[in-house]
C-alpha cells in the first residue's frame, strides 16, 4: 500500500472528528474519499498531511508505518496536496509560481535558471499531454490551467500521492473530462490519486476504488466496479433514501409563463476590476417558474446577479420587476417590490459569520414591523420572528445568540433562505445555492426551491452544476462572455447540449 | 453531532473574553508597571494601593476621578459608535475641540441676561458645530471612499489651528494674559455636585448619554444597522442597508457627542476655552472605546478607570516621590494591550474556525 491509515483517531474537544479510521490506497490507484461536509473528511487530509496530530492509530506510507509531523515532512515523503482554492501567487508567472520554493539555480551567485525551470516544465507537461503558457500570469489564466501548473508543481518536486480537494467543483464539465484524463494518465504514469468529492457521478467515473465516510468513520469502501452509484449514496448519508428526494415534480399547472415577473432588457455593464461585461443581456422569467441560468464560472453571471439585486450599476439597458423599471433602484427599494437574493458567496455577502443567528435570519426586515414598533426595536418581537423563520426551515441552532459562523454550512445556507424568503418575494434570485453544501443539504434545498415555487414565487437560479439546473428548470438560459447564447426548456434540456453550448459560446439548432 | 457541544462552549468563551478583554490588559499593565518599579528600586504593592487611594480613598478624591471621568464618557461614546460600524472616526479630539470653543463663545458672548438658558444653547451650538466638523469627513468617506482615518486625523490639525488662532486673536480675553477667551456667565456654569470638587453636572449628562448609546446600538434598527455594517459591508448591502447613509449618520452622531462632550467641559470644567483646551480626550476615548469594546457598560468600566489613573496620577507625585510617569505607563500599557487583546482574539478565533 502506497498510503495508508490504520485506526486513526482525532478529536477536537468533545468532537470525535475521526474515530478508527483506516485506509488503504494502493500504488497507481484512483481512490476517491465522499461523504458529508463534516464526515471528518478534511480531518483526515490533515493528518495524512502532518498539519494536525492523531490522538491515535498510524500513519502508513510505503508499507511502512510513519509518523508525519509536518507537512513539509509528508512532501519529502512524496504526499503533496491541492487544495480547493489554489495556492498559486497571482501576480506571479506561471513559470515562477511553478519553481517557487524550489527553484533551479546555477552558478556561485545562484543566479535562477529559468531555462532548465521552463525545460522541466514542458516535460513535465509533455508527459501529461497538456500546452502551458508559462509566461502567463496565474491570476489571469483560467482555472483549469491554474489546476494543471499545481499538478505540475507537484510532480515536479516529487510528488508519488497526489491529493486533491474537490478538483471538479470549479470547472465545466468538459474541463472536468480533460482534468479526468489527465488523472487516468499520471495514474498509468505510476502517480497515486487521492480524491475528495461531493458528486457521486464524477466518483464513479473516474476512480478505482471508493471509501465513505460518516460521522467520521469509514463507513464503507469498496472498488468501483464492485458497487453501484445507489449503494455509495446509501453509505454516504446514512440509509436516507435518495429517491424521495428525488426534485423532479412538474407539479407547476398555474404556470403563467407569459406574465413576466423579471424582464431584462439588452443589459449592458462595464467591467470592474477582474470582473466581466454585460454585452446586453435579453431573458425573463415567468410568474411560478424556475429558470436557470447556466455558464462557466466567470462569463458574466455574478455581474447579471449583482444588477439584478442592486449591487452595481449597469451601464444602459433595463430591467422590470413586474413591469416596474427597476434599473436604478436601490437594493431596499428593490426587496420592498418582492424581490429576494440568495448570494452566492455564502460566508461574505449571505452572512455576517461573526453576527449572531438571530441577526442574521431578520437582518433587512429590522424596520419592518413587527420587529419594529414605533421608532424602536421590540426585541421580543425580533428574537421570535428569527425563531419563527428559522423553524420553518428546520435551521437547527444552539442558541439565537450564537454566531452564525457556528453552524454546518448546510444550516448556515438554510438560514439564508429563511431569511430570504420570509418576506415572501415575487422574485428570489438564487446563486449557486448548493455550493459547499452536503448532499443531504443539497436535498434539502431543492426540496426548499419546490415548495418556494409552490407558493407562487418566480426563481432565477444560477448554477455552476449543470445537472441541478436541468433537473430544477423549467426553462435554461446559457450565459457565455456575457452574453445570453442559448435558452432552451427544461424538459429537452440534457447536460450534453447545455454543457456544449456553455463550452462553445453559441446555442445548437434542436 | 457537533453541534450540541460548539454553541454552548463558544458562549462560555465569550463571555470569558468579555471580561477578559476589559480585565487583562488592566493587569498586564500593573505588570509592566510593577517590573519599572522594582527596577527603580520602589514597591509595587505600596505604590499601587498609594495611587488606588489617591483615586478612590475618599468622597473627594471619587469626584475628583469621577471629574477626570467625565469628559472621556462623551469621546468613549463618540468613538465607540463610529468603530462599531467600522469607520475608524480618530477625529473626536477636534470635534471636542471646536465644541468646547462653540460652547465657551456663547457663554461668554450672549448677554448673561438670558440666565441659564445659556447652557442649552452653549450645548446646542457645541453639537452642531461638530456635527458639521465630522459630517464632512463623513461624507467625503460615504461619496468618494476617501480614507476617514487621514481625513480625521488631519481634521485634529486643523481644530488645533483654528481654535489656537481665535483664542489668540478674536477671542483672546481682554483681562488674562494669552491663549484664554473671556471666563463664560456664571449663569452658564454648569451645577458642581460635590464642591469643592470639579464634578459638575455634565458627568450627568454624559452618563445620560452613554445611557442613551447603550439604548441606540441595541433598539433601534439604525444602530442594529450601524453594528450590521461594521461587522461586513457586503452583507450589509445586500439586506438593504444603505453604507453611505450609516456612515454619513454614525459620523454626524459622533459629532454630536463630541460636541456636547467639549460643550460640558467648557461650562463645567474650565469655564473658558483655553488653548489646550484637551490633554487628548478624543485619543483617550479611542483607548476607553476599544477596552470597553464598544459596549456602554464596557465604556464606563473603561471611562472610570482612565479618569482614576488621571486624577491619581496629578496628586501622587505631590505627595510622594514615585514620578508622574509611573501612572503614564500604566496608561500607555493598558491602551496597547487594550489592541492587542483585540489582535490576539480575532486571531484565536481565526484558528478555532479552521
Amino acid at each position: 500500500m502506497r498510503l495508508g491509515a490504520v485506526g486513526l483517531s482525532k478529536a477536537y474537544g468533545s468532537v470525535q472528528a475521526n474515530r478508527n479510521v483506516s485506509l488503504a490506497v494502493k500504488p497507481q490507484e484512483i481512490h476517491a474519499i465522499v461523504g458529508e461536509n463534516g464526515a471528518g473528511k478534511s480531518t483526515l487530509m490533515r493528518l495524512l498531511q502532518g498539519i494536525e496530530q492523531p490522538d491515535a492509530g498510524e500513519i502508513i506510507v510505503d508499507d511502512v508505518p510513519c509518523r508525519i509531523s509536518s507537512p513539509r515532512q509528508a512532501f519529502v515523503s512524496g504526499i503533496g496536496m491541492i487544495h480547493q482554492e489554489f495556492m498559486l501567487a497571482p501576480e506571479l508567472t506561471l513559470l515562477e509560481n511553478l519553481v517557487l520554493g524550489d527553484e533551479p539555480v546555477t552558478g556561485p551567485l545562484a543566479r535562477i535558471d529559468w531555462n532548465a525551470a521552463r525545460e522541466s516544465g514542458d516535460a513535465h507537461a509533455a508527459q501529461a499531454g497538456i500546452e502551458v503558457d508559462w509566461d502567463r500570469k496565474a491570476g489571469t489564466t483560467p482555472v483549469h490551467i491554474q489546476q494543471y501548473v499545481e499538478i505540475i508543481r507537484l510532480l515536479r518536486r516529487g510528488t508519488r500521492v497526489l491529493i486533491m480537494d474537490e478538483p471538479t467543483s470549479v470547472l465545466a464539465p468538459k474541463q472536468v473530462e480533460d482534468l479526468f484524463d489527465l488523472l487516468r494518465k499520471l495514474r498509468d504514469a505510476g502517480t497515486t490519486v487521492l480524491f475528495i468529492s461531493h458528486k457521486l457521478k464524477e466518483v464513479m467515473a473516474l476512480a478505482d476504488r471508493v471509501t465513505v465516510m460518516r460521522r467520521g468513520e469509514v463507513t464503507f469502501s469498496s472498488g468501483v466496479n464492485e458497487t453501484a452509484i445507489s449503494e455509495v449514496a446509501h453509505h454516504v448519508i446514512g440509509g436516507l433514501d435518495l429517491e424521495q428526494q428525488d426534485p423532479t415534480t412538474g407539479e407547476v399547472s398555474s404556470r403563467k409563463a407569459d406574465e413576466r415577473v423579471l424582464e431584462v432588457a439588452s443589459l449592458r455593464a462595464p467591467a470592474i476590476e477582474r470582473s466581466h461585461p454585460l454585452k446586453g443581456i435579453e431573458m425573463f422569467v415567468g410568474a411560478g417558474e424556475i429558470v436557470g441560468l447556466a455558464g462557466v464560472s466567470g462569463n458574466g453571471q455574478s455581474e447579471l446577479v449583482e444588477c439584478l439585486v442592486g449591487l452595481r450599476k449597469p451601464s444602459s439597458g433595463q430591467i422590470f420587476l413586474e413591469g416596474r423599471d427597476i434599473t436604478y433602484a436601490t437594493n431596499r427599494q428593490r426587496r420592498d417590490a418582492g424581490l429576494g437574493y440568495v448570494s452566492a458567496d455564502r460566508r461574505h455577502e449571505g452572512l455576517a459569520l461573526d453576527a449572531s443567528i438571530e441577526i442574521n435570519s431578520i437582518a433587512g426586515s429590522q424596520r419592518r414591523k413587527p420587529i419594529r414598533r414605533g421608532k424602536i426595536v421590540d426585541l421580543g418581537a425580533m428574537r421570535r420572528t428569527a425563531a419563527e423563520r428559522l423553524s420553518k426551515l428546520d435551521v437547527r441552532f444552539g442558541s439565537l445568540r450564537d454566531a452564525v459562523r457556528s453552524l454546518s454550512g448546510g444550516n448556515q445556507q438554510r438560514t439564508v433562505f429563511a431569511r430570504e424568503t420570509a418576506t415572501d418575494p415575487t422574485l428570489l434570485v438564487v446563486s449557486q445555492p448548493t455550493r459547499g453544501v452536503d448532499l443531504r443539504g443539497i436535498a434539502a434545498i431543492h426540496a426548499i426551491l419546490h415548495s418556494i415555487r409552490a407558493k407562487g414565487a418566480s426563481i432565477l437560479l444560477v448554477s455552476e452544476e449543470l445537472e441541478e439546473i436541468i433537473d430544477l428548470s423549467d426553462r435554461v438560459y446559457v450565459i457565455a462572455d456575457g452574453r445570453i447564447v442559448g435558452e432552451t426548456s427544461g424538459d429537452i434540456a440534457d447536460v450534453a447540449t447545455v454543457g456544449q453550448m456553455m463550452l462553445t459560446g453559441t446555442a445548437q439548432d434542436g | 453531532m457537533a453541534e450540541a457541544a460548539t454553541p454552548l462552549r463558544e458562549r462560555s468563551i465569550e463571555r470569558l473574553e468579555k471580561g477578559f478583554g476589559l480585565v487583562f490588559p488592566f493587569f498586564a499593565a500593573l505588570v509592566v508597571a510593577s517590573l519599572v518599579l522594582l527596577v527603580i528600586g520602589k514597591n509595587p504593592l505600596l505604590v499601587f494601593s498609594l495611587i488606588a487611594e489617591e483615586a478612590f480613598g475618599s468622597t473627594n478624591r471619587i469626584a475628583a476621578t469621577l471629574s477626570a471621568t467625565t469628559p472621556l464618557l462623551f469621546t468613549g461614546v463618540a468613538t465607540a459608535i463610529c468603530f462599531r460600524a467600522g469607520v475608524f472616526n480618530v477625529g473626536v479630539e477636534g470635534a471636542f475641540v471646536v465644541g468646547g470653543l462653540g460652547a465657551a463663545f456663547i457663554g461668554f458672548a450672549l448677554p448673561s441676561s438670558l440666565g441659564i438658558l445659556l447652557v442649552p444653547i452653549g450645548f446646542a451650538l457645541a453639537a452642531t458645530v461638530s456635527a458639521f466638523w465630522l459630517a464632512v469627513p463623513g461624507y467625503l468617506l460615504a461619496r468618494y471612499e476617501i480614507e476617514e482615518v487621514v481625513s480625521t486625523l488631519m481634521l485634529n490639525f486643523v481644530a488645533l489651528g483654528v481654535t489656537g488662532y481665535l483664542v489668540n486673536g478674536p477671542l483672546l480675553s481682554e483681562k488674562s494674559g494669552n491663549n484664554v477667551t473671556p471666563l463664560i456667565h456664571e449663569s452658564a456654569e454648569l451645577v458642581r455636585l460635590i464642591p469643592p470638587s470639579t464634578l459638575h453636572a455634565g458627568f450627568l449628562v454624559g452618563l445620560f448619554i452613554l445611557a442613551a448609546y447603550g439604548f441606540w446600538i441595541r433598539r433601534t434598527p439604525a444602530g442594529i444597522e450601524s453594528a450590521i455594517v461594521g461587522q461586513n459591508r457586503r452583507f450589509a448591502s445586500a439586506v438593504g442597508i444603505s453604507i453611505p447613509a450609516t456612515i454619513i449618520l454614525v459620523m454626524v452622531i459622533s459629532g454630536i457627542v463630541s460636541g456636547l462632550g467639549g460643550a460640558s467641559h467648557a461650562l463645567g470644567q474650565l469655564h473658558r476655552f483655553a488653548e489646550g483646551f484637551s490633554p487628548g480626550y478624543g485619543f483617550t476615548g479611542m483607548a476607553v472605546a476599544l477596552l470597553g469594546r464598544n459596549t456602554a457598560i464596557g465604556i464606563l468600566f473603561g471611562s472610570i478607570l482612565f479618569g482614576a489613573l488621571a486624577s491619581a496620577g496629578t496628586t501622587v507625585q505631590l505627595f510622594s516621590d514615585i514620578p508622574l510617569d509611573i501612572v503614564n505607563i500604566i496608561e500607555g500599557t493598558v491602551m496597547i494591550f487594550a489592541v492587542v487583546e483585540l489582535g490576539r482574539i480575532a486571531l484565536f478565533r481565526r484558528k478555532a474556525v479552521k
